[in-house]
């Protein structure tokens, strides 16, 4: 099957999934028992029916759900995601305020979590059940069983507040101003623009909660390295390899390896989307301006739109993700070309 | 703008650490603890406190003033020369704008306002308030950020309107929301959500010039993270830590830290509705349930008193800790006894999870649960979200529930929402006319119109005995306040109104 129809197909199967995210969206975001009427007017317009209408009518709230999950859904296909109640600002644009932010600091963490995760797992590997192994295994370990938030403030105190080697919590030092605005994260928009100082800045900021997460995606991938590269390298092709005499670097790289990714691959996808999701607790506590915090303000606010949109949102990146995984399967494994 | 550096080397910056709440700027629409205290700065009012209590009335943007002998007519005689940070110059108008904007909109803070009949401009310097009834509050609510005089000119020109359909014409919230148009030694820069605020220094300014130029207050949700970055010097204040932080500060020559009792008062809700309240509704119960609980516990627990009554320590005729109920296991029990309930009963608690400044609702529970049962009485926890226990809360459908308060005036009259008929008392625990004794309706009464000092005193002290007896209230923690910052900086005081004056810091 030629690629593109591959994608092609791909993308076909994902629009079934993307409706029902925004059903199962709409229902949760509507199971609450509360009436965001509450949480959203002032208590005493509460006592005034005149206005108590007037809101519902604005917000939509006085049709039945049905009536407002289509319309919801209209303006969806037309790219509006509606406004927010509590800023009052068109959804789109909040999350294009925030979601930079989430990028940039889960992009950076995925890319070291991947190298370091597959570096060890391979290590791990090759030199199974010596200390190295079991170095590599027990830091996996607590990469994964170390909750994000405990590892983010031991982070802070020691290498912040006792050590001074990375800069505190937030995504620029309060006596910076961000650079011009291209595509929101610091880091490219600083080196855009030329400027060194905001660049150093956003980076020693971005070090310490990347490493954080890093370390979570490090301990996952490495331990699935480890097993999919232990099953690979018993494998025929492999002792075929070596008995052509071929060098071992080459034989656990490139036989080894590349046969070895896809369950990897997998687990990349997977994480990136973990990151996404997890994102309200680390950014809480980094004191960073994503889209968790932004989450996190519109649940407690009731702020409807805002919640849709951003649930939205993260499942629309993960069904991207997942798109790009099974784009990647198609070029990691023949078979699946074939199929 | 300059590219990357904004504030030169010279530039006197406070960095402020912040839990940001708010979701308006607006004097006349934002009413949390963040809107207060930027617009403490920003705005002025005619009257305000002292900057360390909320003991008397002292003048601001109004020299002096007058009552009428009914005491329903307030005349006020603005200051001379005052501008705003634009350079007009103050005038009657502006007030009158800005206090019939405030009741028009029909914001959160809008209620302030409900008892002002008219306010008119004599002249260019004076204007007179009439109000609907006498108000012994009258000043105090004045002295409010919300009633902060915002210049008209500006706001009717963003789309500002103050007429009786403000609440849907009024289109100025998204201006008051990136810059100021007050009077305050400081001028909002910008406000960017969830992420920081920047005031700068008036230049203009009438009164005392601040000392800082510019004031940054970060948005840091997390206390610990608050902490981290004050020891590390990121920023120069942290507004929100916890009493369990602060002997990680000791030792620490850099950082400075105050802990005075704040306002907020936790209490217990007992329905009087007995289909909602069960046996709670029963008044000897309610009695019991208060001399049951370990108040000096609560106060170990977190730093804290014991609140006299359901009104906060420190304000004016309110009970100190020391006339607070005491524990007495005994009398509880027998008051048990006497209900018909001797081997006690079973009981829900609903309260949402929450940590408010620190103190953790879930903490508080579990010790509650722990008090009770001491004296027969089988607590079961139901934690809730918060807006699904509030929503519970709100239309009076908890029959025992946990919750606080602080007061939204700071005058003694605040408390008369928990007495029977009164916001808090009909509407949360079903206290009304009809289930209470004429007795505490009396003094309800005499208590809402008494101007006269002493006469006040008096019913403020029957008022707390009678609740101290009877009523669905048990308050039982008012926890301290506690803010550290860096040692060099000077000036910081607790205020309950506006919790802090960044205006009167400096370094």
């Amino acid at each position: 099957m030629p690629i593109y129809l591959f994608i092609f197909r791909r993308i076909l199967f994902t629009i079934p999934l993307l409706l029902g995210i925004t059903v199962v969206a709409f229902i949760l975001a509507n199971a609450v028992p509360a009436d965001p009427i509450n949480a959203n007017l002032p208590s005493n317009q509460l006592n005034n029916p005149e206005l108590v209408e007037a809101f519902r009518r604005e917000w939509g709230l006085d049709k039945p759900p049905v009536e407002q999950y289509l319309t919801y859904l209209g303006n969806l296909l037309q790219g509006n995601l509606g406004r927010s109640i509590r800023s009052r600002q068109p959804i789109a644009e909040d999350i294009g305020r925030f979601l930079p932010a989430t990028i940039e600091l889960s992009t950076v963490a995925t890319i070291l979590g991947v190298t370091f995760g597959v570096s060890f797992g391979v290590i791990s590997a090759v030199w199974k059940n010596t200390p190295v192994d079991f170095l590599v295994r027990t830091l996996g370990l607590i990469g994964i069983s170390v909750p994000l938030f405990v590892l983010a403030l031991v982070g802070l105190t020691v290498f912040h507040a006792e050590l001074g080697w990375v800069a505190g919590p937030g995504r620029l030092s309060v006596r910076l101003s961000p650079p011009p605005n291209v595509t929101g994260m610091y880091l490219i928009d600083s080196l855009l623009a030329g400027q060194w100082n905001v660049f150093q800045d956003a980076l020693s900021r971005l070090i310490l909660p990347s490493m954080v997460l890093a370390l979570y995606i490090t301990g996952m991938i490495s331990r699935i390295t480890r097993s999919s590269m232990l099953d690979v390298l018993r494998a025929d092709y492999i002792r075929t390899a070596r008995s052509k005499g071929l060098r071992e670097r080459f034989v656990v790289l490139r036989h080894g390896l590349s046969n070895a990714m896809i369950p990897i691959v997998t687990a990349i996808g997977l994480s990136y989307g973990v990151l996404l999701a997890g994102a309200v607790l680390t950014e809480s506590i980094f004191a960073w301006p994503g889209i968790g915090r932004y989450m996190f303000s519109a649940s407690t606010g009731q702020d409807f739109p805002a919640i849709m949109g951003v649930s939205i949102l993260i499942a629309f990146i993960y069904v991207v993700v997942n798109l790009v995984v099974d784009v990647l399967y198609y070029f990691l494994d023949p078979r699946v070309r074939a199929a | 703008m300059i590219a990357g550096v904004v504030s030169a080397q010279d530039e006197t910056v406070l960095v402020v650490g912040h839990a940001e709440s708010t979701d308006s700027l607006d004097p006349a629409r934002g009413y949390t603890q963040t809107t207060g205290i930027i617009n403490k700065v920003t705005y002025e009012t005619l009257v305000t406190f002292p900057s360390d209590s909320a003991s008397e009335i002292v003048p601001l943007l109004a020299t002096d003033w007058t009552i009428s002998e009914d005491g329903l007519t307030y005349t006020f005689n603005l200051r001379a020369g005052v501008t705003f940070a634009n350079g007009d110059p103050l005038t009657a108008d502006d007030v009158v704008f800005s206090v019939n904007r405030l009741a028009n909109v029909v914001g959160n803070p809008s209620f302030l306002a409900a008892n002002i009949a008219s306010v008119t401009a004599d002249d260019e310097d004076t204007v007179t308030f009439v109000l609907n009834a006498v108000d012994p509050a009258f000043l105090s609510n004045l002295s409010n950020s919300a009633f902060g005089i915002t210049n008209d000119a500006q706001v009717i020109d963003a789309g500002g309107s103050a007429a009786e359909d403000a609440a849907t014409a009024d289109a100025a919230e998204t201006f008051l929301n990136g810059t100021s148009a007050g009077t305050g030694p400081y001028i909002l820069e910008a406000w960017e959500s969830d992420v920081q605020t920047v005031l700068v220094r008036n230049p203009t300014y009438w009164g005392t010039a601040p000392f800082f130029d510019r004031i940054i207050i970060v948005n840091i949700p997390e206390a610990a993270t608050q902490a981290v970055a004050l020891e590390s010097g990121e920023i120069d204040i942290a507004l929100d830590l916890t009493s369990d932080q602060m002997p990680g500060f000791e030792g620490n020559a850099d950082i400075a830290v105050a802990s005075v009792p704040g306002n907020i008062v936790h209490f217990l809700l007992m329905n009087n509705n007995p289909d909602i309240g069960g046996p709670m509704s029963n008044p000897l119960v309610q009695r019991a349930v208060r001399l049951a609980l370990d108040y000096e516990g609560f106060a170990t627990l977190w730093g804290g008193i014991n609140p006299g009554t359901i009104m906060a320590v420190g304000q004016q005729y309110a009970f100190t800790p020391e006339q607070g109920i005491a524990r007495d296991l005994d009398a509880a029990r027998a008051l048990l006894t006497e209900a018909g309930y001797p081997e006690g009963f079973d009981i829900t608690l609903q309260y949402p999870t929450f940590t408010f400044q620190g103190v953790n609702m879930d903490t508080n529970a579990q010790k509650i649960q722990s008090d009770l049962a001491e004296v027969g009485i089988n607590v079961t926890l139901e934690p809730g979200e918060l807006s699904v226990s509030l929503e519970q809360y709100r239309t009076g459908q908890q029959g025992f529930g946990y919750w606080f308060w602080g007061p939204d005036v700071l005058d003694s009259i605040d408390v008369l929402s928990f007495l029977p008929g009164g916001k808090v008392g009909a509407e949360r625990a079903n206290w009304t006319d009809e289930n209470s004794e004429a007795v505490i309706q009396e003094l309800r009464e005499a208590a809402r119109v008494a101007t006269d000092p002493a006469e006040r005193e008096q019913l403020f002290t029957d008022i707390q005995t009678y609740l101290q007896e009877n009523g669905p209230w048990a308050p039982f923690l008012q926890p301290n306040v506690q803010t550290a910052f860096r040692a060099d900086l000077q000036g910081y005081v607790w205020h309950p109104q506006w919790l802090i004056d960044l205006a009167i810091l400096s370094r």
